[in-house]
C-alpha cells in the first residue's frame, strides 16, 4: 500500500541522532527498548499501513503494565520539552480503547507502542505520524509518512470558503490535497449541488485523502484526481466556484534549516516552493483563469507577507484585467497568511 | 451578612421586577440590555452597548399587592401547614411513632422549603406570567413567548409540587384520625410509616429547594487564580483547582480543563476547568471568593510557615441563547497563543491554543486543552461568551443573587475559608463558620457540607418572605 520508497526517497537526508544523547535515553528505559540500536535504517515499527488510531483494539495490556511505561515513556521526557507530556496523553488516548481500564486494550502491541515512542522522542518522528492523524477544525484528519500532516493556519481557508455567497452549491477544487483536509471540510459545509475535486500528484496523498473522504462519508461530494495542478481538470474548464490552493511554498534553500520533525519527516515534494518559493504558487495564477467561472473566488496559502504582498501586486497589476478584490488576509499570528480575490 | 444578603434578595427581586416590566412592552424587551440598575456598577465595568434608560416603574407597587395565595391545603378540621408548624408540637425522633410530632416536623420542612424558594414572590411572578400569557398578542414574538411560558411552567411545576406535598399531609392526618376513630390498627400503623416517610422526603425537597436560583440548574466554569506570593500560592492554586475536579467527579460532573497557566517552578498561575452537569453551578456558586491556606512551604528550605491564597470565581454557562450577550464578529480579535516563527509549512506544532479578545470589553479567553486550533476556538468562544453574559448580569444588576463574581471582582479581602495545616489542622468557612479538623478529605474534594452549610445559611437568614 504504502509506496515505502517513493516516500521515503522523497525525505530529505536525516541527520543521525547524536550517540550520547542515544545512551542517555536507551538507559532510561527499563526494560531495554525492544529495538535494536538505531542505525539510521530502523525497521519500521509502524509497519502495518493503518493508522495506529484506527487498528482494533485487540492488544489486552494489566493496568500496571501501562502505567509502568507510562513512567517509563515521561522519564524519557526532557526538560526542554515539556509538550512531550502531552503527546503521552493523547497517544493514549488514541492507541488504547480506554487507557484506564484494566486491562487496557490497546491498538498495537506495548512493544510497538515502546518503540514509537522512543522513535518520536529520539528521532523527532512527528507525533501526529506516530498516532496517524491530525486533529484539525471538527476532523480527525488521517496521515502518514508521505503526506503533509495539515497545519493550523490552513483551517481559516474553510471559513473563507464558507463566506463565499452561495458557496454550498458550487463545484470546487482543491489543487495538491496531500490528506484531504480541505477537501473533505469544504465538502461537508456544501449542499446537495455542491461537489469538491480534489487533485494530488503523489500517489501517497491520493490514497490518504481517499480514506479521509471515507471516513467521513463524503465519496459522494469529493472527486479525487491524480495528476499536476490542473491537468486533471481539463474537462472542467470554466466550471469553478472556487479554487484552493495550499502549494509547495518553502524557498528551496530553507530547507534545511527546517525543524526535524517538518525537515526530517515530512515530504520535500509538498515543502519545495523553489527557489523564491513562488514557482507553483506562480503556475497557479496563471491557470486560474481558465478554470475559474466569471465570479468565482480563490484562496491560495503562501509562506507569508512577502509572498503574500508580491502575489496581490502580481494579480491586481499584471492580471488586473481577469481579478478583482484580490487581497492578503492575515493568519492568527498576524501574519499574511493567505492571497485571495474573484475573477471578473 | 445578613444585612447583605437582604439587600441582595432585594436586589434580586428589584430587577426581576425591572425585567419584567421592561418584558411587557414588547418593542423593548430584546436584547434585555438596558437596565435601571446600571448605575450601581463601578465605572468603566459596563458593556458598551447603548444602555437604554428602563422605565423605571415604582417597585413598591410590586410588593405592595397583596399577594394572590393559593388556597393552602386543609384537613378536615382545618388545620394547615402554617397552623401546625405554629402549635409548637415537639417534635422527636422520627423512630418515635407520634403522629403530632411528624407533622410538626413536615410542616417546619414545608415552611423551609417555602421561604427557600421565595414563596410569596414566585406566587406573586407566576400570577403576572399568567396575566401575560393570556394576551392574544403574545405569540407575535414567539421568543418572548417562549421565555414566559417557560418561566411560567417552571414556577407552577415548584407550587404544585409544595402543594401537593402539603396536601398529602393533610390528607395523613385526616387518614390517621379516621383510623383511630375506627380502631382501625393497621390503617393507623401504615399511616403513621406514610408519615415517616414523608418526613424523610421533606428532608430532601430542603436540600432541593437550596438550588432554585434561576441559573443554579446550569452547568458552569470554575476558574482559579494564584494569589501574591509566587511558587507558594500558585501551588495552591494548583491544589484548590485539583480540590474542585475531584470533588466534581465525585458528584458525577464532567470535567474539562480548558485553559491552564502553570506556574514557572510548581503549581499554576491561573487556570479554567468546565464542570458539565446539572446544578453544577448552583452547588460551585457557593465556593466564590478567596481561599487562604496555612502551611509549612515545602518550597521554603528554611521550613517556615507560609499564607498563601487563590481566588475562585465561578461562570454559569446559561442555557437559554435569547437571554444571552451578543457577540459581534467585527468585536473580536484572535490571536495564536504562543505565536512565533514563520509558522505555515515550516513548523510542527502541536499546541494550536488561540486567544480570543473582545475588544470593547478587553475581555479575553484562551483554551489550549483541545488538539485542533478550530476547537481551542470553539471552547475559547464558550468562555468568553459566559464572561459576557456574566458580565452582562453584573451590569444589570451588581446584587443581583444570581451573579456571582468574576477573578477581576474578587477582593483578595473576601476571604471565605481558611484551611490550616499547620500548627494545628483544620478547615473552616468563615462566612458560615462550619469548620472540620480533617483538611486532607477536603482537599479530596469533600466539599458537599461546606456548600450546603453555605446555601443553607445563605438563603435561609435572607428576609426572604416578602
Ligand atoms: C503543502 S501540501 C498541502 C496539503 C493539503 N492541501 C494541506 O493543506 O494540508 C502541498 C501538496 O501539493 C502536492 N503537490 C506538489 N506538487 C504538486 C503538483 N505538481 N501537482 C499537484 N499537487 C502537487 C503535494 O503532494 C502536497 O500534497
Amino acid at each position: 500500500m504504502l509506496a515505502s520508497a517513493s516516500a521515503s526517497a522523497s525525505f530529505l537526508p536525516r541527520p543521525k541522532p547524536k550517540p550520547h544523547l542515544l545512551k542517555r535515553l536507551a538507559s532510561a528505559l527499563t526494560p531495554p527498548s525492544p529495538l535494536s540500536p538505531s542505525t539510521g535504517a530502523d525497521p519500521d515499527p509502524d509497519q502495518d499501513p493503518t493508522p495506529l488510531f484506527l487498528r482494533p483494539p485487540a492488544h489486552p495490556v494489566p493496568a500496571p503494565s501501562l502505567a509502568a511505561f507510562r513512567r517509563r515513556a515521561a522519564a524519557l521526557v526532557p526538560p526542554s520539552a515539556p509538550h512531550l507530556h502531552r503527546h503521552l496523553r493523547w497517544l493514549l488516548a488514541d492507541a488504547a480503547h480506554d487507557p484506564d481500564a484494566d486491562p487496557a486494550l490497546l491498538r498495537a502491541p506495548l512493544g510497538d507502542l515502546e518503540a514509537l515512542w522512543l522513535r518520536h522522542v529520539r528521532d523527532r518522528r512527528p507525533f501526529q505520524y506516530v498516532v496517524g492523524n491530525e486533529h484539525w477544525r471538527d476532523l480527525v484528519v488521517a496521515v502518514r509518512e508521505g503526506v503533509l500532516i495539515p497545519r493550523p493556519e490552513t483551517e481559516a481557508v474553510v471559513e473563507m470558503v464558507g463566506r463565499v455567497e452561495g458557496f454550498e452549491a458550487g463545484w470546487w477544487t482543491d489543487l495538491g490535497t496531500g490528506s484531504g483536509a480541505i477537501a473533505v471540510a469544504v465538502a461537508r459545509m456544501l449542499g446537495p449541488e455542491g461537489k469538491v475535486f480534489a487533485t494530488d500528484v503523489s500517489e501517497v496523498a491520493i490514497e490518504v485523502a481517499r480514506l479521509n473522504v471515507q471516513r467521513y462519508g463524503m465519496q459522494d461530494k469529493v472527486q479525487i484526481r491524480h495528476g499536476s495542478w490542473f491537468e486533471p481538470l481539463e474537462d472542467l474548464k470554466g466550471k469553478f466556484m472556487g479554487v484552493i490552493s495550499n502549494p509547495p511554498y518553502i524557498p528551496t534553500d530553507d530547507l534545511p534549516g527546517l525543524q526535524p520533525e517538518v525537515g526530517w519527516h515530512e515530504p520535500k515534494l509538498a515543502l519545495d516552493g523553489g527557489k523564491d518559493g513562488l514557482d507553483h504558487l506562480l503556475h497557479l495564477c496563471e491557470g486560474l483563469s481558465s478554470v475559474l467561472k466569471p465570479g468565482g473566488f480563490f484562496v491560495f496559502e503562501t509562506n507569508g507577507n512577502k509572498q503574500s504582498e508580491f502575489l496581490v501586486d502580481f494579480l491586481s497589476t499584471k492580471w488586473d484585467s481577469s481579478f478583482h478584490d484580490v487581497e492578503a488576509v492575515l493568519d492568527f499570528a498576524d501574519i499574511k497568511r493567505f492571497v485571495t480575490g474573484y475573477r471578473r | 451578612m445578613a444585612s447583605r444578603l437582604l439587600t441582595r434578595s432585594t436586589a434580586a427581586r428589584l430587577l426581576s421586577h425591572l425585567r419584567f416590566s421592561r418584558a411587557l412592552n414588547p418593542s423593548d424587551h430584546l436584547p434585555a440590555h438596558g437596565a435601571g440598575l446600571a448605575t450601581l456598577l463601578a465605572p468603566g465595568r459596563g458593556l458598551p452597548a447603548a444602555a437604554k434608560p428602563c422605565p423605571t416603574r415604582d417597585p413598591t407597587r410590586w410588593f405592595s399587592s397583596p399577594a394572590a395565595v393559593a388556597e393552602a391545603p386543609t384537613t378536615a378540621d382545618g388545620l394547615t401547614v402554617d397552623s401546625i408548624a405554629g402549635k409548637g408540637w415537639t417534635i422527636l425522633p422520627e423512630a418515635e411513632s407520634d403522629w403530632r410530632s411528624h407533622a410538626a416536623a413536615v410542616a417546619q420542612s414545608v415552611k423551609l422549603i417555602k421561604k427557600r424558594l421565595k414563596w410569596g414572590w414566585i406566587l406573586e411572578r407566576s400570577r403576572q406570567l399568567s396575566v401575560v400569557l393570556e394576551r392574544p398578542d403574545l405569540w407575535d414574538d414567539t421568543v418572548f413567548a417562549g421565555k414566559v411560558s417557560r418561566e411560567h411552567g417552571e414556577l407552577m411545576g415548584k407550587i404544585k409540587s409544595v402543594n401537593q406535598f402539603e396536601q398529602e399531609l393533610m390528607e395523613h392526618i385526616d387518614m390517621l384520625r379516621l383510623a383511630r376513630e375506627e380502631d382501625d390498627n393497621e390503617l393507623e400503623t401504615e399511616t403513621m410509616r406514610a408519615l415517616a416517610d414523608m418526613r424523610r422526603s421533606a428532608k430532601e425537597k430542603e436540600l432541593n429547594a437550596l438550588l432554585s436560583g434561576n441559573n443554579d440548574s446550569f452547568s458552569c466554569f470554575i476558574e482559579v487564580q494564584a494569589g501574591a506570593g509566587g511558587t507558594e500560592s500558585m501551588d495552591w492554586a494548583a491544589m484548590v483547582m485539583n480540590m474542585y475536579r475531584s470533588w466534581a467527579q465525585q458528584r458525577g460532573y464532567t470535567v474539562t480543563i480548558v485553559e491552564e497557566m502553570p506556574g514557572e517552578v510548581a503549581g499554576i498561575k491561573r487556570a479554567t476547568i468546565k464542570v458539565d452537569g446539572e446544578y453544577a453551578f448552583g452547588y460551585a456558586k457557593a465556593e466564590v471568593g478567596v481561599h487562604r491556606l496555612v502551611r509549612i512551604s515545602p518550597f521554603d528550605s528554611g521550613k517556615r510557615r507560609h499564607t498563601s491564597f487563590a481566588a475562585v470565581a465561578v461562570i454559569p454557562i446559561l442555557g437559554d441563547s435569547s437571554t444571552r450577550y451578543q457577540i459581534k464578529d467585527s468585536d473580536l480579535r484572535i490571536e495564536r497563543f504562543r505565536s512565533g516563527g514563520p509558522g505555515g509549512q515550516h513548523a510542527n506544532c502541536t499546541e494550536s491554543a488561540v486567544r480570543i479578545v473582545h475588544i470593547p470589553t478587553g475581555i479575553t479567553a484562551t483554551c489550549q486543552n483541545e488538539r485542533s486550533q478550530h476547537m481551542n476556538k470553539a471552547s475559547a468562544m464558550a468562555v468568553l461568551q459566559s464572561r459576557l453574559d456574566q458580565l452582562e448580569i453584573a451590569r444589570q444588576a451588581q446584587m443581583n443573587a444570581d451573579h456571582t463574581q468574576s477573578l477581576s471582582e474578587i477582593s483578595w479581602g473576601n476571604q471565605i475559608r481558611s484551611y490550616v495545616l499547620h500548627p494545628y489542622r483544620m478547615v473552616k468557612d468563615l462566612r458560615t463558620n462550619y469548620e472540620v479538623s480533617d483538611p486532607d478529605s477536603v482537599l479530596n474534594g469533600e466539599l458537599d457540607d461546606f456548600i450546603l452549610n453555605f446555601l443553607s445559611t445563605s438563603l435561609d437568614e435572607a428576609d426572604g418572605s416578602p
